[in-house]
């Protein structure tokens, strides 16, 4: 569970400072899809930094599981990244000299796993994108769906927590588009993991249990389809909406 | 596995700047074993003039005070002991002692030695040093005759004949290891023993043997000495060998005019010192034991010798090691812009690494193992490059003279006047300067080859720290909002 109290992230652009989020609190379940849209530059992809350890934010906290990242060290964080987040990118940022295959393991190197485990591992994300036959291709040799597949099995091949998608189908034509939406929503059922979702397609953030909206570093939650908490459930709701 | 796929796949991408990278390296690498191996070659050069002027195993020679040959008296007369002709109207005559006879017909010997003495207590005093552990001493002597034509010195007769000139070496027939017969191979007969030590038995220099159509078993006479060939050596071609080599005890007993040696003199001392860091101690100390003597060390003979020999090692020395490290510097610096280019290229690529959990460590390991593989392929063909240079050298190159100066010995102690009365002074003996031809022999050393491939490995690592210490100052955020 992600539990976000009074992040604010500042950069700087020359001589002024420019506020990407603003006193964001925010706690995304475990299991949740979550959508964030909103227009560029309005912080959707810093918020989406922030929840991967990519970037630290310049005040306030973010909790995974009651970790604190903002106080973990790069090395920490690296293998935090490496365990439990999956990252899935609008430009697939596949590595171009290896195959689908070699992308994906590049994943479960850090982890120090087996090179037989590795393997397996590594067929059964292919197998489960649908992209068994397609483990020796370069990137190059791929279409774009293909190549978002390649990078979907790359984040789920390390069986993570949560998977964070930046615009996963921004550059995909409609019926590919489509394809991943529909394999997207498949594992997040299946695996039951925390889904994060930066898009500016309408399509796809209804797929979401919650749709937010980004705004000059605030959220808005404007849709929450979220079942309604059991009763022994101890969900913090604060953040429900921006903090003015 | 997975290490080295990468790396083979990355290095496959970017192929041409590969191997330009790698042929920098390989020319830079190739210059320096080119050079080091001429460097080899013209020490190895060097090293065989002056082991031959040297000899195995002597470190030290010492050798007595020159003589002042030709020097006319003040008093106009000869020294006691030398032989003096004069002319007159009588003919040309012969003097010595105050007796003269008329030179026509007549064949006179003089045998003197090229240096002054030196006792054999001052040897044992030498042998005795700290950091001597061997000392051997020689007598170099000349011998000239001279066969004056029956109608010489009469008017219109023939002119003064040049003296026949052999050289000769007492060594000590105890100590084969020192002394001028330690670098000499034999061709035919034996050398001497300790047996030999009071024989009339010589050893002679093949050029001698071949001029002289001398064979084991021939005779030569030395100041009316006959001396049986035992043995026919050939010494390197740089050195100035004696003629003939007789026992000391025998050349010692010879008779050898105003400058005479006595019992036990010798004028050559070779010396070893106990090791190659002693030389100096134990040229310093005889000095000062012997200060009127000469002291010679290899390195104050290398000093001496002069020619293309010595200009072709200061060229390798000097221009080529620049050269070479001119060459590596900016094959160096094209690697590294190169591999900072490539990182710069491959910002996103490391970012996505990053974010999906590979540690900076990891991410500079993999970039570093690309640039020791271009370091490695470049190293392998500058090691190809280097023999190709070495072996073009080898065949282009010509024999490098040296000039290696005279001994400046002069033992001869003839005087002579012009038939018409005017003084004449005539240096007989000693070796004059001389230039002999060395080839070039380029080697490569495994030496050379380690630090070769070390260069080339540390060329790659420099490329890729500075590609490095890019990626470490890398945030995966900035990283991948730059593919985006």
């Amino acid at each position: 569970m992600y539990k976000l109290t009074g992040v604010t992230k500042l950069y700087q652009k020359g001589r002024r400072t420019v506020p990407a989020v603003r006193g964001l609190d925010l706690v995304i379940e475990d299991g949740e899809w979550l959508a964030v849209q909103g227009r560029t530059g309005h912080g959707k992809s810093t918020l989406l930094n922030l929840l991967g350890g990519l970037d630290r934010p310049t005040e306030g906290t973010i909790e995974l599981d009651g970790t604190d990242l903002g106080a973990l060290r790069e090395t920490q964080l690296t293998r935090l990244r490496a365990e439990k987040i999956g990252f899935i990118f609008q430009t697939f940022n596949l590595v171009p000299t290896l195959s689908a295959a070699e992308n994906v393991e590049a994943a479960l190197i850090p982890l120090r796993i087996g090179h037989a485990d590795r393997q397996a591992r590594v067929a059964a994300a292919l197998d489960s994108v649908g992209l068994a036959d397609r483990a020796g291709h370069l990137p190059s040799e791929m279409s774009g769906g293909q190549q978002q597949r390649t990078a979907i099995a790359r984040a789920l091949v390390k069986e993570p927590k949560v998977l964070l998608a930046d615009e996963p189908t921004g550059n995909l034509d409609e019926d590919t588009r489509d394809e991943i939406i529909g394999l997207l929503e498949h594992l997040w059922r299946e695996r039951g993991l925390t889904l994060v979702l930066v898009t500016h397609d309408t399509s796809l953030a209804r797929q979401a249990q919650r749709v937010g909206v980004m705004s000059k570093g605030r959220l808005t939650i404007k849709l929450d389809n979220r079942p309604a908490p059991r009763p022994e459930s101890h969900t913090v709701t604060a953040g429900h909406d921006t903090v003015p | 596995m997975f290490f080295a796929t990468y790396l083979r796949r990355e290095l496959r991408r970017r192929m041409r700047q590969a191997i330009f990278v790698a042929l920098g390296l390989a020319v830079g690498i190739g210059l320096v074993v080119t050079v080091s191996a001429a460097s080899a070659g013209v020490k190895k050069a060097d090293a065989s003039v002056l082991s031959s002027l040297y000899g195995v195993g002597t470190d030290v020679t010492v050798t007595g005070e020159a003589p002042q040959p030709g020097k006319a008296p003040a008093n106009g007369k000869a020294p006691k002991g030398a032989t003096q002709i004069t002319g007159g109207p009588n003919g040309a005559e012969i003097c010595q002692n105050g007796k003269c006879e008329n030179a026509a017909g007549k064949t006179i010997s003089n045998l003197a030695p090229e240096y002054l003495p030196i006792k054999s207590a001052e040897v044992a005093d030498v042998a005795r040093l700290h950091d001597v552990q061997a000392a051997a001493g020689g007598l170099l002597l000349t011998d000239n005759t001279i066969t004056f034509p029956k109608n010489f010195g009469s008017s219109g007769g023939s002119a003064p004949p040049s003296p026949n000139t052999v050289s000769l070496e007492g060594v000590d027939t105890g100590n084969s290891k020192l002394g001028p017969l330690s670098n000499a191979s034999l061709t035919s007969g034996h050398s001497f023993t300790a047996a030999d030590s009071g024989s009339d038995v010589a050893v002679v220099d093949s050029g001698y043997a071949t001029s002289n159509s001398l064979k084991v078993g021939s005779t030569i006479t030395i100041d009316s000495v006959k001396f049986t060939v035992i043995g026919i050596v050939r010494q390197p071609q740089a050195s100035s060998p004696p003629d003939a080599y007789i026992p000391l005890k025998v050349a010692q007993s010879l008779k050898t005019g105003p400058l005479g040696v006595e019992t036990g003199d010798v004028n050559t001392i070779y010396v070893t010192a106990t090791s190659a860091a002693a030389i100096p101690t134990v040229q310093h100390e005889i000095a000062r034991l012997l200060p009127h003597a000469t002291v010679t060390t290899a390195a104050s003979l290398a000093n001496e010798v002069t020619g293309s020999l010595a200009n072709a090692a200061k060229l390798v020395n000097d221009l080529g090691k620049w050269l070479a490290v001119v060459v590596l510097i900016a094959a160096f610096a094209v690697a590294s812009l190169l591999t900072m280019s490539a990182v710069a290229r491959r910002v996103g690529e490391f970012g996505t690494l990053k974010a999906i959990g590979w540690r900076t460590r990891r991410i500079v390991v993999q970039v570093l193992g690309e640039s020791v593989a271009m370091g490695v392929v470049g190293a392998a063909v500058g090691v190809g490059l280097g023999f190709a240079g070495a072996s073009i050298i080898a065949k282009v190159a010509p024999k490098l003279p040296a000039l290696i100066p005279g001994t400046g010995g002069g033992g001869g102690t003839f005087q002579s006047q012009s038939v018409n009365g005017g003084p004449v002074s005539r240096t007989i003996g000693g070796t004059p300067d001389r230039t002999i031809h060395v080839p070039l022999h380029p080697s490569i050393t495994v030496n050379v080859i380690v630090l070769a491939v070390l260069l080339a490995v540390a060329g790659g690592l420099l490329a890729g720290s500075f590609g490095s210490w890019r990626i470490a100052k890398l945030r995966p955020a900035d990283a991948l909002s730059r593919v985006a």
